[in-house]
């Protein structure tokens, strides 16, 4: 849900962008490559102005003026230059870069500590789901701005815009100053772009000098999907259909993501896609003899069924491609198949399906080595489970899982001929899988249980002693439900002060008003027994029932924390466990007709302490004394978010826990530390203990992907997080307020906002913080050169960590006597004239620290060196072997080991809060004797009695 | 109304691809009076159209409209005395824009495009029955884009844009050249019938020798970048097409003697 709301969000915020694009592309005719740096002036005058104290709303204004003023300087470029297009924009684009530093005054402007306009949206929310609330707001906003954008179109000035772009020759001889118009139509496109960059920042939490790009891409592609999805032709729908091609376009991402696509994919399918879009709207177009005539409603459905088979070809290819690749048919043969399938995407049949994942990969039976393991999910769609099960026994499954009553059912008509196990039925013989545990259908065996309403009752009992009347809801169609239903009435029978009220539905539609009219017969209290449709709308029984401050009691602990008072319910978890186990037992040749029927193992008791003070009702310490789910979690910081209880929940039904280590980019540096805290994991046995399931996600250094990561880490709901590198803390940080997070191989995380000092942090964080040892390079480098007098160093401005050093190196060089002298790169492309820049200022030494720029160039650099003989230090001992003479550098596998230690803390419940920020810096010294020889240098005997390594070098 | 003295015009000069278009012209035309222009190719007649227009500013000489000097004035400055019509009916209008956005374009010419709606539905009333006029059945189909219409609809749409804000000078470059007879017929019956009733000055460039002789009030020969013949209304209406022709054909005669000659000299002396 997370996921695609966010994905929504995003895709508004980026609308403003794609409409500026739609302007310049399609209605000026003009490629407009300024929009990759207006995008970033934006977002860097907005977050300046917005960390200076200046109103949020102004800085966006701010961000307008500043995208337009870069627009119209290409315009102006173009216009009185006479230099083409394109050109025009991209010499813009590349000063704006300096710009927008300048700006910034950093690479970086963190914005967490600062208010936004998403903070006073926030604290206008009236009680909805956080992102659901941006989404509405931003959607109100957006039709405001499509009304205005579409009448601007439509305006006189509007018209003399479209003539220019389409007849400029025409417009001026009808008195049109084509040139003027030109800058207004850039200006006013990139102040569009700049507001767009302006909102991401504020949305992400920081503005980051590279943000911007690849957005003229993005843009395009949005308006090229826009355009083809919607095929209208009017003004007010060809606006519209830049601002849904932007949602779309974000919705592609988090759709691949989801599909668990591997991240690196994504850009070609994003062009295979734009492309297939293009040519087949050209397509349609021809078949119609008209190529942009006005598509009939027949024709966008065959263009719409197309994008959707292309989406789903593409679905299928991800999941092929995925984490789980599908081996091929050799191999395949020899590994039994087990196919599991769940009706819906209910958060019970998900806790069910990832626990059977989990218990069968601990019993040894790994997806991908030794059996293949198909997951398959029907959304709610009954034809789609047949389907899925045709499609299991075509490809030859050993042994069929059912999840959920719906598709066991199901499975029971189709699967004969082989083993069938269930798993979260409520009552596996209504649905006739057998008349006892051990009396049952040849094939089939499986895990049951209903939810004891007698147990349930007297807890309600309990709370409201006294005459009560209890409300229920169900839909009759769905055959445990009634079963669920006949249970609470039997148990109520008992008692002659209970009277029931009943209302059935036909759908979750009609939950709302069902409620509504049960509270408006006055129940006292609402006690749902488990129905997947009834619970599935259940924030609307929780909407309905609020008005009379009605207490709700269910059956599905996993939804106390959405506004039940009660929960009582079995644990999915040990359900998908003791499935697992019974595969196992066929998987190993037993028969199951021989394996009886078995029933939950474990019984949860849930109560939501804050809708018992919202209600006012007082939970007697007798009821207290059997929950063993308390929300909010006690130990848990108070916050508005549901992800404590989430854990909490976690936590009491005793669940495996996940972690997700969330790196940037698959740099060398951050690589080692992954290693440490991975050796470190293993070897601590937190893998066993914790029963940890590590998941490592990578954005490929590419910042829209990190955004759509660490949304969905919260969506996922991970246990833990670690983050490794700089951008991967802060990227998380903006979306993870509950999360316990950790974090590592970051220079300096007091730069990033999340925090202000190692026990002032945002509460759900804590990590290590390894500052480059600059100060430890220098000092040994004056014992070792005691004549030398300037030290070089190059260094890329718009790196945050780089930054951190070279101030640290300013600040420290004076006080060994050196002199510092710098030069900047901005890529790779300018680091050999950077350093021969130098050289000519004759440096005695070179520095080069964490500036990734430089590292990546970093052999280049040192053959230079080497041939001026003059001696390269670093800050990192690996350097050595390719040819620098001194490093003293944090030893990152360390680092990753000691990150690890600190999350392995906050596994065993530590809370995050409490746990101060380390500065943990392992400093090794590593010198290199061949050098020395080759320059002619002594090392001094203090110095190499430190080294921990005096390697050979080159 | 129209003062042209000895404009020059070279195109790429100094390059291999250099023409010398305009040569020294000199043409006064007073407020009122409708010249057609006859000529060879690539005599010049466009270019002059496009020096009166703003297109591009003359090497030497200069140009003034109703006693202004705009020999410096861009195009766009010069709408508002200067109407015109090309030859080629895709350029005069927008096509993706629909006819009543297209008339209202020309109803700006020579104001401010503020950010207003003025396509109003008075407006688009007052349109319709200026389109009614052109008795081409376009009052229906004011909602349509232009792309939907044949080139004669388009020119005569054109026309009528052009003229819709009374301009002091109506330029036309063989606005009829490009469409069907029957078209092409109605298109020139509507010329005539809009610069007589407003009495505009025209400049009118046509490769009919007929249609030289039979509209307007005056008629000019071209040749060479320079004005070789002035027929006046009087002279006109004694001149057959068959005249006009044997003029031409007698420039092409004296042309491949005297003129390549006189290229070539030019060449190795000058
Ligand atoms: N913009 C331009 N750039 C270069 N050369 C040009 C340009 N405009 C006109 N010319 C050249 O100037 C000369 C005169 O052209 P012009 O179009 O005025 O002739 P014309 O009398 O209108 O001929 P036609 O009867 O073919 O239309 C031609 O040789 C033409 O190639
Ligand atoms: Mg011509």
């Amino acid at each position: 849900m997370e996921l695609w709301v966010g994905a929504i969000v995003l895709g508004l915020l980026y609308a403003f962008m794609t409409t500026g694009v739609y302007i310049t592309f399609r209605v000026y005719n003009f490629p407009d490559i300024t929009v990759d740096g207006s995008f970033t002036s934006g977002a860097a005058v907005a977050a300046a102005l917005i960390v200076a104290g200046v109103n949020p709303l102004t800085g966006l204004l701010a961000s307008l003026a500043a995208g337009a003023f870069a627009g119209a300087a290409t315009a102006l470029i173009h216009t009185r230059f006479k230099i083409n297009g394109l050109l025009s924009g991209i010499l813009v684009m590349t000063g704006l870069y300096s710009v927008n530093l300048h700006l910034m005054g950093r690479s970086n402007i963190p914005l967490l500590q600062h208010a936004t306009l998403f903070t006073s949206l926030d604290a206008a929310n009236p009680g909805l789901p956080g992102p659901v609330w941006s989404a509405l707001a931003l959607v109100a906003v957006m039709a405001a701005f499509w009304l205005l954008m579409s009448s601007l179109l439509r305006t006189d000035l509007g018209m003399v815009m479209r003539a220019t772009g389409e007849n400029p020759r025409m417009a001026s001889a009808n008195g049109v100053n084509v040139d003027r118009i030109t800058i207004l139509g850039l200006a006013l496109s990139n102040g569009l772009v700049g507001v767009s960059g302006g909102l991401v920042a504020m949305y992400q939490g920081f503005a980051d000098v590279t943000m911007g790009v690849g957005t003229i891409v993005v843009g395009l592609a949005s308006v090229i999907i826009g355009q083809s999805a919607l095929r209208v032709r009017s003004l007010g729908g060809q606006v519209l259909s830049a601002v849904v091609g932007s949602v779309i376009f974000r919705l592609m991402i988090a759709l691949a993501l989801y599909l668990g696509l591997n991240p690196i994919d994504l850009k070609l399918l994003t062009a295979a896609f734009v492309l297939l879009t293009l040519v087949l709207s050209q397509r349609v177009g021809k078949r119609q003899g008209k190529p942009f005539a006005l598509a009939g409603p027949a024709r966008s459905r065959w263009a719409w069924g197309l994008a959707v088979a292309l989406a789903a070809l593409a679905g299928w290819w991800a999941l092929g491609q995925g984490p789980a690749p599908a081996p091929g048919p050799e191999a395949g043969r020899a590994k039994p198949l087990v196919g599991l399938i769940q009706l819906t995407d209910n958060a019970l049949l998900d806790i069910t399906r990832d626990s059977f994942a989990q218990q069968m990969r601990a019993l040894g039976h790994v997806d991908g080595v030794n059996i293949r393991l198909d997951l398959q999910n029907a959304h709610g769609d009954l034809p789609t489970v047949n389907l899925i099960l045709d499609k299991f026994i075509k490809d030859g499954a050993s042994l069929v899982v059912a999840v959920s009553t719906g598709a066991a059912q199901a499975a029971l008509k189709k699967v004969n001929d082989r083993p069938l196990v269930f798993a979260t039925v409520a009552n596996p013989f209504i649905i006739n899988a057998g008349k006892s545990d051990t009396e049952h259908l040849p094939n089939v065996t499986g895990v049951y249980g209903w939810t004891p309403m007698d147990k349930t009752m007297a807890l309600v009992r309990q709370i409201f002693p006294g005459p009560l009347r209890v409300g229920a809801v169900w839909d009759p169609s769905q055959a445990n439900a009634v079963f669920n239903v006949e249970n609470l009435k039997q148990a109520m029978a008992a008692c002659p002060d209970l009277s029931f009220r009943g209302s059935t539905v036909a759908g979750s539609g009609e939950v709302y008003q069902a409620v509504q009219s049960l509270v408006g017969q006055g129940v006292d209290v609402l006690v749902l027994p488990t129905d997947n449709i009834v619970y599935s709308a259940f924030d609307a029984v929780v909407a309905a029932a609020r008005p009379r401050k009605t207490p709700i009691v269910i059956s599905d602990v996993e939804r106390l924390a959405d506004g039940a008072l009660l929960a009582l319910g079995y644990d999915y978890t040990s359900s998908g466990r003791q499935a697992a186990r019974l595969a196992d037992r066929i998987l190993k040749g037993e028969n199951p007709r021989d394996i009886p029927f078995e029933r939950y193992e474990s019984l949860t008791v849930g109560l939501n302490l804050d809708v018992a003070r919202e209600l006012g009702v007082a939970i007697p310490p007798e009821v207290m004394a059997q929950a063993t789910l308390v929300h909010p979690a006690p130990q848990a910081a108070p916050g508005p978010a549901q992800e404590p209880a989430a854990r909490a929940a976690a936590a009491a039904t005793g669940r495996g826990k996940r972690l997700a280590i969330f790196l940037f980019a698959d740099h060398p540096v951050v690589l080692d530390s992954l290693r440490g805290v991975q050796d470190e994991l293993s070897e601590s046995g937190a893998l066993e203990e914790l029963g940890l399931e590590v998941v490592v996600k990578s954005a490929q250094g590419e910042m829209a992907l990190g955004q759509a990561i660490a949304q969905d880490l919260v969506r996922q709901r991970f246990d833990y997080i670690i983050t490794l590198s700089t951008i991967a803390l802060q990227l998380s940080s903006q979306f993870n307020e509950t999360i316990p997070q950790v974090f590592g191989t970051v220079t300096d995380p007091y730069l990033t906002g999340v925090a202000r000092s190692p026990t002032d942090h945002q509460p759900n964080l804590t990590g290590v913080a390894t500052f480059q040892p600059v100060e430890a390079v220098i000092k040994n480098a004056r014992e070792v050169f005691p004549r030398a007098k300037r030290i070089g160093m190059a260094w890329n401005p718009g790196e945050l960590s780089s930054e951190a050093c070279t101030m640290l190196a300013r600040k420290v060089a004076p006080a060994y006597g050196f002199e510092l002298v710098e030069a900047n790169v901005t890529s790779t492309a300018e680091i050999m004239e950077a350093v021969q820049s130098l050289l000519i200022k004759d440096v005695d030494l070179f520095f080069l620290s964490g500036d990734s720029t430089m590292l990546s160039a970093f052999d280049t650099v040192a053959k230079m060196l080497h041939k001026a003989r003059v001696p390269l230090l670093s800050n990192s001992c690996a350097d050595i072997e390719r040819g620098a003479f001194l490093s003293v550098g944090p030893d990152y596998y360390n680092v990753g080991r000691r990150t690890a230690a600190m999350a392995l803390r906050v596994m065993r419940g530590e809370p995050t809060q409490g746990m101060p920020i380390e500065s943990y810096v392992p400093e090794t010294l590593c010198l290199s004797r061949a050098l020395a020889a080759q320059y002619g240098v002594t090392l001094p005997d203090s110095v190499v009695g430190r080294a921990a390594k005096a390697g050979e070098g080159r | 109304m129209i003062e042209i003295k000895g404009v020059h015009k070279r195109f790429n000069p100094g390059s291999v691809n250099e023409v010398y278009a305009l040569r020294g012209l000199d043409l006064s035309v007073a407020d009122g009076e409708f010249v057609t222009i006859i000529g060879t190719n690539g005599s010049g007649k466009s270019t002059l159209l496009n020096a009166v227009a703003g297109e591009f500013q003359p090497d030497e000489g200069t140009i003034a409209i109703a006693g202004r000097d705009v020999t410096v004035a861009r195009e766009f400055q010069r709408a508002a005395l200067v109407a015109r019509v090309f030859q080629n009916p895709f350029l005069g209008t927008v096509p993706g824009m629909s006819v009543a956005e297209n008339l209202h374009l020309a109803s700006l010419r020579g104001g401010a495009a503020w950010p207003r709606l003025g396509l109003t539905r008075r407006r688009r009333e007052d349109y319709r029955d200026r389109v009614r006029a052109l008795e081409m059945g376009l009052e229906d189909r004011l909602e349509n884009t232009i792309g939907t219409l044949s080139g004669g609809q388009r020119q005569a749409l054109t026309l009528l844009m052009a003229v819709m804000n009374a301009p002091l000078v109506l330029l036309l470059d063989e606005h009829t050249a490009a469409l069907d007879p029957k078209s092409a017929a109605q298109v020139i019956k509507l010329t005539r019938q809009f610069v007589e009733d407003r009495g505009l000055t025209t400049l009118m460039v046509t490769h009919s020798m007929r249609q030289a002789l039979d509209l307007g009030t005056r008629t000019i020969m071209m040749h060479r970048g320079q004005v070789i013949e002035d027929i006046s209304l009087a002279q006109k209406r004694r001149l057959t097409p068959e005249d006009l022709l044997e003029r031409f054909a007698e420039l092409r005669r004296g042309e491949q003697l005297t003129d390549d000659m006189l290229d070539q000299l030019r060449r190795a002396y000058v």
